[in-house]
Order: C-alpha cells, then structure tokens, then sequence
C-alpha cells in the first residue's frame, strides 16, 4: 500500500507541506501588498515604562559610555554640532518623551551604517556621512532612526521578542558577520552590552517598524523642509556595494531594497511635488560636503585602515571633485597607493552572493601582504599596480604642486617610491617630511624607515 | 543490493569519522605558539606594555544569554593586571606603563589605540586560523605600530581578547540534564614586536569555570599560556 521508496514519499511530504503552508500557491495568491498609509499613526505617547524596558534603556546608556570610552566617537565639534543642528529641526516642537535626551554623534567608522539607541542617541558613521551627497539625505537618515526612538520601537520589538530570542539568535546574527574595520569594535561593544540591542538596532526591526520609520521620517522631512524624495535617493545610493561585502548594515535588506522604494515613491506621490526655496538649499551638495569635509578626510583614513580602498578611491575623487586642495588630492592618491594590484571595481561575478561568501573566507585565510603578493603574480594584478602606482605618483606630484601643499604628501611619496625600490628618493621624501613636520605623530615610524632604507643603501 | 550496502557501509565509515573528528576538535589541546626570532634569541622581550584588556563575558539562563557589561569590565581589568603579575613574576619581564609621549592631543591618542586594537581585532581571526604559523613569522601588524608612540624601552606589546560564559543556577541544572557548554573563559593573548610588529607569540589559555570567580584557575591557565615564552636572564 506505501510507495516504495523513500523518495516518493519525502516528495509526497513536500508537495503536502508546500500546499498547505504560507509558501504555497493558495497563500501566496492571497498575499497581498499592504495598503500604504495615508498618514502614519500618532506617536504614543501614552508608552508606560516596565522593569524590562528601564533594564534596556540602562544597556543602551552603556553602549554611549563604551562607545565614548573606546575611541569610537568622532571628537569633531564641528561635525557633531552640525549633526546636532540637522537632527534637532526635525523634532516636532515641544515634544518631550520621557526618559529620551537627544544625542547626535558621529561613530568613526567606515562602514555605512546609522542606528538609534531608546535613550535618544542618534549615531550615524562617518562612512555614512562621507557616501551621501546633501544635508536632505543625512536628514533622511536621521528621520528614520528617530522615528524608531519616537515610537518606542526597541522597546516594543523587545517585549515583543524577548521570549522567543534565544541564544542562537544571537550568537547566529554575530557569527554571520565577518567583523572588519572600526565596525567590528562597534557590534563588539553593542553585543557586550546589550545582545539585544545588537541585532534589533544594527540588523533591522521586524518589516513593520521599519517601515513605519521610513513613513514617518518622510513626513518629519516635509515638516523641516526637506525634499522627501531624497529618502529614496538615499537608498539608491546605499545599493552600491564597492567591497562585496558579505552582510550590509544600514537598510539592510529588510524590507527589501526595492519593496522599499515601491512604497516610499507611493506614499510620496504629490508631496514630493511642493518644492520650497528651502528645500532646494537643503539639497545643494557643496553646502553639505562644506560641512564635512575635515570629517570625510577623517574617514578615508579609517577606510583605507580598514582595507577598503576600494570605497576609499571613490569617496576621496567625490572630495577632489569638490575641492581640489592638496589634503584632498594626498587623500586620493594615498587611496590608489592602497588599491595596489586590486581592481578599482568589482565585477558582476564578485559581487553574487556566492562569490562574496567565498571572498569572505578567502579573506580569513591570507592576510593582506600575502594577497597583496598573490595578485602581483598576477597579469592582471600587475596591470592594476602598474596603473594605481602611475595615478598615485601623479597625484602627490599634483598635491605638491597645489597651493600650501601639506607636508604629509612628501611621507605619502615617500612609501610609495620605497615600495617600487627608489630608495634613495623614498629617504628624501621622508627627511622632507619630517623636516616640514618635526612634531609629526608618526615620527618614530618615519625615522626608522629612514634608517632601515639607508642601511639598505649602503 | 550489494551497491546499496556497500554505499550504506561507507556512509557508517564517514559518519563515524566525522563524529571522531569533531570530538576531537572539541578538545583541541591550548598550545602556545612561539616566532623564530624569539627562538633563536634574535629578539628578548624584556619590557612590554599591556594594552587594555577586551574580555566579554554573558551570563547564560533559561531565558538566553545576558550582557555583564560591568563583570566584563572588571574581568577586564583583572586580567590585564594578572598578564603583567604572570610575566613579571614567572618570565621576568616588566610591564612599562601604557600612556603615551605623543605630543597630539587626547583624542587622537584615544583614536590611535583603539586603531591598533581593531587592527589587531582583524588579525586574529587569521591567526587562529592557522596558530602555527605564528611559529613561521607570518603574521605581522606592520611597522604602523611605531605610531602608538610608546615609551622607547618597550620590547612588545600585549593584546587581550577574551570571550567566556556564567551560567545561572537553573542553566547549570539543566545542563546537567542535556549536556552542553559549561562556564567557561577562553583567552587570546597576542604579543606583537614593539618596532616591527611582528607577532611574537600567541597563546590562547582556556579555563572551565565561573569566569568571575575563578582567580586561582585563572592565575594558573595564564602560567601555563605563557610556559614556552623563555625567562629573560639577569
């Protein structure tokens, strides 16, 4: 009476379980895309404070002390007061939310990434703020994190969730992220303190407040007069993946990227049509990269420690594009120097999922000089160098030629001659450094390249 | 028939290999691993400068895992000043203190190490990988580490990580019953050349028990971590 073989009947199970689960051609007919909302609720203020809420609100007030603690705050007066000036004009007037006390603080950190803690600190990364292009966008980004401390959502996500979180969520959600870069010191800090906290703030909250943030911060935009629309623009602009990067942080896909954009271009209709004068400033790029700039050169320093030179030759060519200073162009040629025997870009092939889960472990198996070594025995690696290093030459002769050139262009030169082997011209970039720059941090590195190149000179 | 016993047969064979093979992993003996140049006396480590200590314990219950972000801290502290009192005692090597001569300000001195700490954060995955190239001088935080402008009589530099768990009375109970991972701490210890940055060794001391409590077990895993690190004479 029962098949044969196994096979038919674990095909029978699977055509049952497929029939009759949320997977199946009856449910999925039935699914249908939820209706966006006209006007987002109100915010609810009626919010009542338990033991359980009170034990993460003390983890996340860790977070900011560790956080600060660890070097991972930008100490930027500037910048941050400008966060602070952005991030205040869209808080609805006289709302006052108990046990919230509005910080907005940059996190060094190259990674794009922004997330909001219960208490109130807004934290978006510098790799965030150097990839977007106007004060509209970093409003954007502000809006939806506050939206999420407005309505309570980490509290709520935690009532909610609290039971069925277990250890392996966690440890699973950490396991699967390769750290790398400043990042890893953040989720380290945030996963120490507060597991939690972790995953709802830096992996996404459940599809629902997601996208309550995302409609809520449009209208929190139009009411500081902001474009709306650049929300979108703003997703479309974090699409771009220059490292292949395994896992994305910041609108992770969740919703996905696309679904995303299909509401929020919905919901937006004819309120992306009212254009104020206001508006149009608020969009204008060289105000916006006016004040950052001094942060963005903060955070090509942090890509390229981070080995991501790759968004480092595109962020510092956005920042020559800008302002073609000496700083600036040092930046981008320090960017190709980095780059080395690496492609410029990734190709369709590297950037599947497949293949950055390979990269991923690829990366865990050599470390940099020995990739570095591995491409140069390569034809196509060698081409790069060849081309990165002729950029790179070019560039520090460009920002040496500019006005007040900075003296730390002769130390960029300087490595790279020493390692094409121009000794003798690697030592007097060097010396030139440290003459223009006697009380340069690095001196004690320089000095001892000086003398490892001229014992190898003689 | 035959061919499906035969293939029944060598799925047993790879089935019991594998379980050998993750048991025996599982019990993987903590090795120390020791660069050459250390070996061959080349390099003497006499002095070192201990840099703050990241170790991260959670408290393990019923209801998952828990933060002890103030336990962590003070376990933090403990152990870096154990490593010092370790190898002050045991290898007679001082501990020079960590603050700086730089002549920029705080915050960039508070940058620049915590730079080196993510720096090192991203090496030791590699190292793990393979602890026994430790032995062949292939893992190296490059001359960058100069940058930490530390005082000039410093020989190394002492990196600590360490992970490790505390259960709760119902959790212990019921690990009696199922089985599973006990209390425990695991440690990482990196010694990177002061100049070239080269690491000089790696040692992963483990203990099983209360991470908090434990000071004893805790004193003696770090003796035995650093067993083949050579005295310094005189």
């Amino acid at each position: 009476m029962f098949p044969r073989t196994p096979t038919v009947l674990i095909v029978a199970a699977l055509c049952f379980c497929i029939a009759f689960t949320s997977f199946g051609p009856v449910a999925l007919a039935q699914k249908k895309t939820a209706p966006v909302e006209a006007t987002p609720p109100p915010l609810r203020e009626e919010f009542k404070f338990g033991e359980v809420d009170l034990e993460v609100l003390e983890q996340a007030n860790l977070v900011d002390q560790r956080f600060e603690r660890d070097g991972l705050v930008l100490v930027d007066e500037a910048a941050n007061a400008y966060l602070r000036r952005v991030g205040q004009s869209l808080i609805p007037p006289g709302l006052e939310l108990e046990r919230v006390s509005w910080k907005f603080r940059a996190l060094r950190d190259p990674q794009p990434n922004a997330f909001a803690l219960p208490n109130g600190s807004i934290y978006v990364t510098t790799g965030l703020m150097t990839l977007i292009d106007n004060e509209s966008q970093l409003a954007a980004i502000i809006a939806h994190e506050l939206t999420h401390v407005m309505r309570r959502h980490t509290y709520m996500h935690n009532r909610s969730t609290r039971k069925k979180f277990l250890t392996m969520n966690v440890m699973a959600a950490v396991g699967t992220y390769a750290p790398g870069g400043i990042v890893g010191a953040v989720i380290t800090v945030v996963t120490t303190v507060a597991p939690f906290i972790m995953v709802a703030t830096i992996y996404g909250y459940s599809r629902d407040l997601e996208r309550e943030a995302d409609l809520k911060g449009i209208d929190m935009m139009i009411s500081a007069e902001y474009s709306p629309e650049e929300m979108v623009n703003v997703l479309k602009l974090l699409d771009k993946d220059f490292e292949g990067e395994n896992i994305r942080l910041f609108y992770n896909d969740h919703p996905s990227l696309d679904e995303r954009i299909k509401y929020l271009t919905s919901y937006l209709g004819g309120r992306a049509d009212k254009v104020t004068h206001q508006m149009e400033l608020n969009r204008e790029r060289a105000a916006y990269f006016r004040n950052v700039e001094s942060l963005m050169r903060h955070n090509l320093q942090l890509a390229l420690n981070a080995g991501r030179a790759r968004s480092a030759v595109y962020l510092a060519q956005r920042l020559v594009d800008f302002h073609e200073d000496s700083e600036n162009l040092f930046w981008l040629a320090e960017s190709y120097r980095t780059l080395g025997p690496r492609a410029s870009q990734l190709t369709e092939k590297e950037l599947t999922n497949s293949a950055k889960k390979d990269a991923a472990k690829k990366s865990l198996k050599r470390t940099t000089e020995e990739e570095e070594r591995d491409l140069l025995a390569t034809p196509a690696g060698k081409e790069n160098w060849e081309r990165h290093k002729q950029k790179a030459e070019e560039l520090y002769q460009r920002a040496l030629s500019a006005e007040n050139p900075a003296p730390v262009v002769h130390r960029g030169l300087g490595m790279l001659y020493e390692k094409v082997e121009r000794r003798s011209d690697a030592v007097a970039e060097y010396e030139k450094y440290l003459e223009l720059s006697p009380s340069a941090s690095d001196r004690q590195r320089i000095q001892r390249r000086i003398e490892v190149l001229k014992e190898k000179l003689k | 028939m035959t061919t499906r016993s035969t293939v029944l047969k060598t799925q047993t064979i790879m089935f019991a290999l594998a379980v050998l093979l993750a048991v025996s992993g599982a019990h993987q003996v903590r090795a120390q691993f020791i660069h050459p140049k250390i070996k061959s006396k080349e390099t003497t480590i006499r002095r070192v400068v201990v840099l703050p200590a990241k170790v991260n314990v959670v408290r393990d219950s019923m209801k998952g895992p828990e933060g002890m972000a103030a336990e962590s801290d003070e376990l933090s502290l403990r152990i870096e000043k154990m490593v010092a009192e370790v190898l002050a005692k045991k290898k007679n090597v001082a501990t020079l203190p960590a603050a700086a001569g730089s002549a920029e300000g705080d915050a960039e001195q508070k940058y620049n190490v915590a730079d080196f700490q993510t720096k090192f954060d991203e090496l030791l995955p590699k190292i793990m990988k393979k602890r026994s190239d430790v032995k062949k001088g292939r893992f190296s935080m490059t001359d960058e580490v100069l940058n930490l402008n530390l005082d000039k009589g410093a020989d190394a530099i002492v990196f600590i990580r360490g992970a490790g768990q505390k259960l709760t009375g119902g959790k212990t109970a019921f690990r009696v019953f199922v089985g599973g991972m006990p209390a425990f701490l695991q440690l990482q210890i990196g010694i990177v050349d002061a100049r070239s940055g080269e690491v000089l060794v790696y040692t992963d001391p483990m203990l099983v028990g209360d991470p908090t409590t434990a000071v004893d077990r805790l004193r003696k895993a770090l003796e035995k971590g650093f067993k083949k690190l050579p005295e310094v004479k005189g």
